[in-house]
């Protein structure tokens, strides 16, 4: 990621710097009954090599490249409906998630990352001394 | 089905939807769902035209190949399919933008199709439909005597 080491979370939106190119992408965000928040982001035609996900300082961002290429200049564009272009969403991640263990998935187009809750966030009950 | 024209790579309109994405996002989920699924612009496509055949490029991310039904008549090729996603009553959503259910999308092609030579690949959510050209639709040399 280019010049970007220091991602604030601007409530979702991406760095005016990105450029026009550069979309943020959809995300569904969700609870499994076991606690662990699975987030999944479209992420269509970006090259599974070029995704880089960076957790730093509690910001969780999400870059991706689908490059530019259309099918070449042969060809006029009858109809245009979306353009290629880079993804970049940034996240606030809670101390409730454990960092180190998020793990990542790519296929079909669509990123799935997985963050556990972190063991100090279960829920601990609290036995009374007796005096 | 509006049909712009541009040569080449040339294309005006494309901050013009940057700029609707954007205002999608502003507006809520709502909106944009009522864009995306079940509005009748899910999913978006590209349709490029070239000298011998055409090109429907087609954004479908977490829909399985098994899940996409593609046919063509005529000049009309229709893509329908459905997009799967955890119910409610198994995960607890706190977001919910990318939405789920069936989707159907008709193209109107610039030409006619040799429908026995279509062939469509699935690559990272990124549908590609390739349509030869009938040959009652490709251009044909004439010499001059």
């Amino acid at each position: 990621m280019a010049k970007n080491d220091n991602p604030k979370v601007q409530s979702g939106t991406m760095p005016r710097e990105m450029g026009d190119d550069t979309f943020s992408p959809l995300v569904d965000l969700y609870e499994t009954r076991d606690g662990t928040t699975v987030l999944a982001a479209e992420l269509p035609g970006a090259k599974s090599e070029s995704i880089d996900i960076r957790v730093e300082k509690g910001v969780l961002s999400i870059y991706a490249d689908a490059g530019s290429e259309g099918p070449g200049p042969a060809y006029n564009t009858t109809y245009a409906g979306f353009s290629r272009g880079k993804y970049f969403r940034a996240f606030a991640v809670s101390d409730e998630i454990d960092r180190d263990r998020i793990e990542a998935s790519f296929k079909d187009g669509v990123l799935t990352l997985t963050l556990p809750r972190a063991a100090a966030a279960t829920t601990r009950k609290i036995e009374i001394k007796s005096e | 089905m509006a049909i712009f024209r541009f040569p080449g790579a040339f294309d005006p309109f494309n901050s013009f939807r940057y700029m609707q994405r954007e205002l999608d996002r502003l507006f809520g989920k709502g909106m944009a769902l009522a864009q995306q699924i079940g509005g009748g612009v899910y999913p978006p496509v590209n349709v490029y035209n070239g000298r011998d055949d055409m090109i429907v490029e087609c954004e479908m991310s977490g829909v399985k190949r098994e899940d996409i039904d593609i046919s063509i008549t005529g000049e009309t090729l229709v893509i329908k399919g459905v997009k799967k996603a955890p119910t409610e009553d198994e995960v607890a959503y706190q977001r919910c933008e990318r939405g789920s259910g069936d989707f159907s999308r008709t193209i109107v092609l610039p030409d006619r199709v040799d429908a026995d030579k279509v062939d469509a690949s699935l690559v990272n959510g990124l549908l590609t439909v390739r349509l030869p050209k009938s040959e009652a639709a490709r251009p044909k040399q004439i010499s001059v005597k």
